[in-house]
This record gives structure tokens, C-alpha cells and sequence, in this order.
């Protein structure tokens, strides 16, 4: 059976609880916000735009920038090349070349891991895949260089990462689940006030138990 | 014949059948580690517990045999239950490394616990018994006694298979491991084999070590080109890269067993240089790249000019007893039916003679080609002749002018390999107007009239037929190389040079062609030649 649509006529309603006050004052209600934020800006209190790149914006704790390989308490990489993140990606931007640990306990390491950033589409999954916490992310979004090559992210660089106090580190699901450390020390970031504040509703704490319900048959 | 009844199905079972094989052929999967289609039972890992009614226990579907009126439920919670708690205790000491598992991919700890186990594990990593990893077990295997679940498979393949008896167990409880006396290596000529017969990571290949991860991998059925015994194997590629040979079953040929020749023979494909295009001699005698095409119908030419200036004698066709029957076929049609050849050979070294010949009592055959007998088949022997040496002789005295040589190097190395290959050399310098077919490069082809590229073992569809006369098909894994061309295809073209005959497109084709023609291949579907293959009177 087909309903009919329920009609409702706004004039009606409108035209009966419209008064002069609200005709008049309605806008000027409206504009004193506007008004508010004008003077705020010409004061100076909050920025309407930042001077990129002297300041930055504050990305969020979960900002998926390049990408950081954590290391061991010696230094040696905590990657085991295990190729999760490899047969994770979409973009299939990352080379692993594996070769013997002399540790037996550890066995294998990345005599070669390189990321091609240029491909990189930042999705996290490698993140999300890895088992050893040994590739995590930061918020640096800077990835320029002069050649293709440069764009080439091999272990050396992903591990020792000159700019990474500057950004600080990003999406990292697994912190708290293993020891690994990053090889160099952050530093506060400055905070920037900003026209609007970046509030997160969630935090990294709320996807970190994801269970998987197997087939049942 | 006893008849029982499985998960409500009722089967009829062969006599003396365990309830596992009886299982298997219906399709219900129960789940093993410790028994293996070609191993003597042992019953010892647990995994296989079914309930059998009337039993008062739970019994091990490997070691108990099918009889009348037996009702077998596999799938019941009881069953379940008991499999998961054998699962539970097999990963109590399990170091749970599959990370760095090359195992990792095909593991059947893997397996079954995403089917029985899902338990949360009650020992932490600090706690459980640790073992000696990375030891080095030979030139094929590497030992993690961690990984293992203590299955005895690899003990009873080298006390029952091999006779060798290098492996077993040591210790007590807890620290039983897999292990040879002082650490000696596996050294027998089958010793890869433990490393597939391991369901776990404890027994995994040096050579395939950290190569590559499994689920990377292709595989293309195929038959083994190292020996004239013919062993079933699969090809597992990547990216136009070969990285392991593995048995495929093949109960009336290999079993599940492949030699360790055998299995690394894929080595030999990519050592030295492929031909990646045409090459004709120039007048001043350098070999220049040419086109297809154009070297095609100057082939055709050049053989229909010297079988009509010298006769149909002058020329020899000389086979590899590595190619397939699908080439040889061709190139003994082309050769005989378009220029009338009579004079054909494949043998560089009494192939014919030691096609059948053991090397040792479990596969291993001194004819290291995969064709002889196929070769054989087609009638590429020429009594007459005297073998190589008489067509070296005749071509000298300027009785044969011309010839179609194919030739590829052995896959498994033999010291009268290099005498073998001198003697086609030998024979190419001899004859006035010679045409090569080969896989790769080597010096003595730049005295070839011209040199055609052809597919190597691992990128020709086709079919071989073993030292019995069984043939067997075996797939294609990479395609050719460079401009390289299946050698079928290249006598198709230049059956086809002419315009006279609409040309075969596909090994199928040439297949049907052969069973018309062939008096023993005769009456043989192309569908017969898959596992396990047709035997054809020999």
C-alpha cells in the first residue's frame, strides 16, 4: 500500500509566531558573532591562518605521516621481515630484502626495506599488520625532494629520523603492547592557537582490541 | 569391501583401509600431523581422534582400520573438544616465531588452529621450554627444534624411505627434540624431502630460506626435467622468478618424494646467459640478430634448396631428448614431410640405453633427460647412422649438408655432459648450412648458420614420456624469455612457411596430431596425460 506523503506548510506556522523583534534583532543576534570573531581576528587573539611553514598546524595523535621503522634497545632494527606490511599494502610501495640475524633467537632482519613514498598512499595498513610494532607512523607530511630517488625511503632513513621531533609521532595502534623505541628524542611541540580547535571524539585506545569472529560452521 | 558410515554417510570403504584414507577419498578432511599417505603409521600425534561407536574412547582415525557396520562421527562435539586440547598441548612449547617461519603461509599448526584451536594461549613466551633454533642440518635443511611438534614424519622418512636413519628424537618429556647425532648433516640424496613432510616450521629448505614468503607464490604443475624417472612436481614462481621445485603426489611414479637433484635442477635454468633473439651468420661469418619472420621463411628455403640440389639424405635432423613430445613431433614432421629426411637422432650418449638404468633404488635414473623414451617413441634413432659420431663423420665426408639441431643443456650435471654437448658442437662445425635450437647461450653456437631461441624447461606446455612410458603432462610456469619461442611453436612456423597447412596455435593441437599419427601414442586423450599420467607400451 502506498502512504501518502504527510504535508506540512511552514509559512503557516512561520507567519504565526513571527513578531517585529524577531524580524529585527534575529540578524543582529546573528551578526554579533560574527562581530565577536572579527575582533578576536583583529586583535590578534586567534590566527585565521597560520605562516606555514615557520608554524603548523597540531595534526592529530592518530595522523598517519611518513612512516618511522622502531628499533631495539641496541639499535638494530625491530623489524624481522616478516613481509605483513608488504603483502598488506594496497599501493604495494614497500621492498623488503631479508637476510640471517647471527641471533638465533631473532633469525632474520631487513638487510634492505625500502618505502617508495612517492607511491604511498599513508592508509596505515602496514601499521595495522605489523606484529612486532617495528613500523609505526608520524605526522610529518613534508616528503619533498629534488629527485624521484630521494623519494626512495630506504632502512636508514626510516629508522633515524632527523625531523621527527619537529612533527612528532603519529598513528601507533600498538604502543603499550610492546617495548619498541624510536631512535631519537622528541620534543614538545609548541602549541599554535587556531581559528577552531581540533577536538578528537576517539582516541587510539578504542580500536586497539579488534577481535576477529571466525567462520563458524 | 566393508561398508561403515561417516558423519551419517554411508561409504564403502576398500579392505584394509584406514578410516583417514577412507575419509580422505570422500572428502572429509581429519585433521593429522603424524600420519602420511607414504609413511608407515605411527599414531602418535593425536590430531586424528574420531568417534567410533562402540569404542569406549575416543581412537586415532590413522591407525584404525575400516570394518563392517562402523559408524565414525568426526565433525561431534566430543571430537572437537579432544582436538582442540591435543592443539592446545602441541602449542604449549610452540615459540609462535611466524614472523620469521618460512613455514609460516602452509604451516598446519596455522591451519588447524584457525579450524579447532581459537584458545587463548595460558603460557607466556617467558615460560615455555626453550629449545636450539637455526641449526645447521646440511646443505638442504635447517632444524628449529622449537617449531616442532614432534611427529616423527622426518625420522620414519629416513628409517623407512632412505634406509639412512640420521634423524631422531632425544631427550625426555618436555625437551624431547628432532635432532642427528652431533649435529651431523642430513646428507642423503633425498633429505629435502623432511622439509616437506614436516607439517611445521621445524624442518624448513636452506635453499628457499627467507626467499620468499609462500602466499607470494604460483604454482604450475609440472614434471620433473632432471631425470628420465619423470618425478610429478609443482613450479612455485614469482614475478618470471622460480623459487622452489616441490613434489606433487604421484602414487604411481614418485610417490611424494623428489631427489635433491631433482629439486634444486631449477638452478640451472638461470645460470649463464639466454638467447633472447634470432641470430643468422653474415656473410663474414658474425652472427647478426634477425627477425622471426624473416629467418623463418629463409630456413624453409635454404632446407628445401639443399634437399632438392643434394637430395633428401643431405639432410639430418638431430632432437634433444629434453624437449617435448609436442616439439619432437613437429620437428619430425616438418623435417621428414616437407623435406624428406630420413636420417634423425636424439642420442649424445646412449640415452636409449641407460633410459631405464638405476642410479639408486629409489628414483634416481642415469638418463638425466626427461624425454629419451618419448624420443624413442617418434622414431628419432637412426641405426644406420652409427649415433652422433657417424652423423660428425658424415657430415664431414659431405654426405649430409645441412641439419636442424635442438639442444638443451641436461637440468641435473653429469661429467659426460660437456663431452656430449662438444660432439653436437662438433657436428654444427661440420655441417655446411646448420640450424640450432637452444635455451642458452654458448661459444660453440656462433659456428651455427642460424641460432633460434627456445623456451627452456619451465616456460613449455607439453607433454614427456618417462622411462616407462608413462607420459605426463607438465604445465607451463613462466612465459618465454626474451623473443624465445616454445620449440612446437617454431616448427609450426615453419610448417607453416609454405601457406600450405592452417598451423597448430596450442600444444593441444599438436597433442591430438601426435595420438592421429603416432602408432603408440595412439587412442590417448590429452586429459589422460594428468596425474598420474598414461603408460604406453614401451
Amino acid at each position: 500500500m502506498k502512504k501518502t506523503p504527510k504535508v506540512v506548510n511552514v509559512s503557516e506556522r512561520a507567519e504565526r509566531e513571527s513578531s517585529f523583534a524577531k524580524e529585527l534583532l534575529g540578524p543582529l543576534v546573528g551578526m554579533s558573532v560574527t562581530f565577536a570573531r572579527m575582533m578576536n581576528n583583529v586583535s590578534g587573539k586567534i590566527d585565521a591562518t597560520i605562516r606555514y611553514p615557520e608554524e603548523r598546524r597540531a595534526y592529530s595523535q592518530r595522523y598517519r605521516g611518513a612512516h618511522i621503522l622502531t628499533a631495539r634497545d641496541d639499535g638494530t632494527p625491530r623489524c624481522v621481515a616478516c613481509y605483513m606490511c608488504a603483502t598488506a599494502c594496497p599501493a604495494d610501495c614497500i621492498y623488503i630484502e631479508p637476510a640471517e640475524h647471527p641471533d638465533p633467537l631473532i633469525e632474520k632482519y631487513p638487510a634492505r626495506f625500502d618505502i617508495d613514498m612517492l607511491r604511498c598512499v599513508f592508509c596505515g595498513f602496514c601499521v595495522d599488520a605489523c606484529p612486532e610494532e617495528a613500523i609505526i607512523m608520524s605526522r610529518e607530511t613534508e616528503i619533498c625532494a629534488f629527485t624521484r630517488e630521494e623519494t626512495l625511503w630506504d632502512i636508514k632513513r626510516l629508522m633515524s629520523r632527523a625531523e621527527l621531533p619537529e612533527f612528532g609521532l603519529g598513528y601507533r595502534p600498538n604502543a603499550e603492547l610492546v617495548d619498541s623505541r624510536v631512535a631519537v628524542e622528541l620534543k614538545e611541540i609548541p602549541k599554535h592557537t587556531m581559528a577552531g580547535r581540533i577536538t578528537l571524539k576517539e582516541d587510539a585506545h578504542m580500536i586497539r582490541h579488534v577481535t576477529f569472529e571466525p567462520d563458524k560452521d | 569391501m566393508p561398508k561403515f558410515t561417516i558423519n551419517g554417510q554411508e561409504v564403502e570403504a576398500r579392505d584394509g583401509q584406514t578410516i583417514i584414507q577412507a575419509a580422505e577419498e570422500i572428502g572429509v578432511d581429519i585433521p593429522h600431523y603424524c600420519y602420511h599417505p607414504d609413511l608407515p603409521i605411527d599414531g602418535n600425534c593425536r590430531m586424528c581422534l574420531v568417534d567410533v561407536e562402540r569404542m569406549p574412547k575416543l581412537t586415532p582415525a590413522c591407525a584404525t582400520v575400516v570394518t563392517e557396520g562402523m559408524v565414525v562421527r568426526t565433525n561431534n562435539e566430543r571430537v572437537k573438544e579432544a582436538v582442540r586440547g591435543v592443539l592446545e598441548f602441541l602449542l604449549v612449547n610452540h615459540p609462535v616465531d611466524c614472523p620469521v617461519c618460512d613455514q609460516a603461509g602452509e604451516c598446519r599448526l596455522q591451519d588447524y588452529y584457525m579450524v579447532y584451536g581459537l584458545h587463548t594461549s595460558e603460557i607466556p613466551l617467558g615460560m615455555k621450554v626453550r629449545k636450539r633454533k637455526v641449526i645447521d642440518l646440511g646443505p638442504m635443511v635447517v632444524l628449529d627444534q622449537e617449531r616442532c611438534v614432534l611427529c616423527s614424519r622426518c625420522v620414519r622418512f629416513c628409517d623407512h624411505v632412505t634406509g639412512t636413519g640420521e634423524l631422531q628424537f632425544f631427550g625426555r618429556g618436555d625437551h624431547v627434540a628432532i635432532g642427528t647425532f652431533e649435529d651431523r648433516p642430513l646428507e642423503n640424496a633425498y633429505s629435502g624431502n623432511v622439509v616437506d613432510i614436516c607439517p611445521v616450521g621445524a624442518l624448513t629448505s636452506r635453499d628457499f630460506r627467507f626467499k620468499c614468503r609462500v602466499w607470494f607464490l604460483h604454482g604450475a604443475d609440472s614434471v620433473c626435467g632432471g631425470c628420465s624417472t619423470g618425478c610429478s612436481v609443482r613450479i612455485d614462481h614469482r614475478d618470471g622468478t622460480i623459487f622452489r621445485l616441490l613434489p606433487r603426489r604421484n602414487p604411481e611414479v614418485n610417490k611424494s618424494w623428489l631427489c635433491d637433484e631433482g629439486r634444486m635442477s631449477f638452478h640451472a635454468l638461470s645460470t649463464g646467459s639466454r638467447i633472447v633473439q634470432p641470430k643468422v651468420k653474415g656473410p663474414a661469418g658474425v652472427p647478426t640478430a634477425a627477425r622471426w619472420d624473416e629467418v623463418i621463411a629463409s630456413i624453409n628455403s635454404r632446407l628445401k634448396e639443399t634437399a632438392a640440389a643434394h637430395g633428401s639424405g643431405s639432410i639430418i635432423g638431430i632432437g634433444s631428448a629434453s624437449a617435448t613430445n609436442e616439439a619432437l613431433f613437429l620437428f619430425k614432421r616438418y623435417l621428414s614431410d616437407r623435406l624428406g629426411a630420413t636420417r634423425f637422432e636424439f642420442r649424445l650418449d646412449g640415452e636409449d640405453r641407460r633410459v631405464a638404468e638405476r642410479e639408486d633404488d629409489l628414483l634416481r635414473r642415469t638418463d638425466k633427460h626427461p624425454n629419451s623414451m618419448g624420443a624413442m617413441k617418434l622414431g628419432l634413432m637412426d641405426a644406420e647412422l652409427g649415433g652422433i659420431e657417424g652423423a660428425i663423420s658424415a657430415a664431414r665426408a659431405g654426405r649430409i649438408k645441412a641439419g636442424v639441431i635442438i639442444y638443451l643443456k641436461p637440468l641435473v650435471a653429469r661429467p659426460g655432459d660437456d663431452a656430449a654437448e662438444a660432439r653436437v658442437a662438433e657436428l654444427v662445425r661440420s655441417l655446411e648450412y646448420s640450424v640450432v635450437l637452444a635455451a642458452h647461450e654458448a661459444d660453440w653456437q656462433s659456428a651455427a648458420s642460424v641460432l633460434l631461441p627456445i623456451a627452456a624447461w619451465s616456460e613449455e606446455e607439453g607433454t614427456y614420456t618417462n622411462y616407462e612410458g608413462r607420459i605426463q603432462f607438465a604445465g607451463r610456469a613462466l612465459a618465454p624469455d626474451g623473443g624465445s619461442r616454445p620449440a612446437w611453436q617454431v616448427f609450426a612456423l615453419l610448417l607453416g612457411a609454405d601457406g600450405t597447412e592452417p598451423g597448430w596455435t596450442s600444444p593441444e593441437q599438436v597433442f591430438e596430431s601426435m595420438a592421429e599419427s603416432i602408432p603408440a601414442y595412439r587412442n590417448i586423450a590429452r586429459s589422460q596425460t594428468r596425474l598420474p599420467g598414461v603408460v604406453i607400451a614401451v
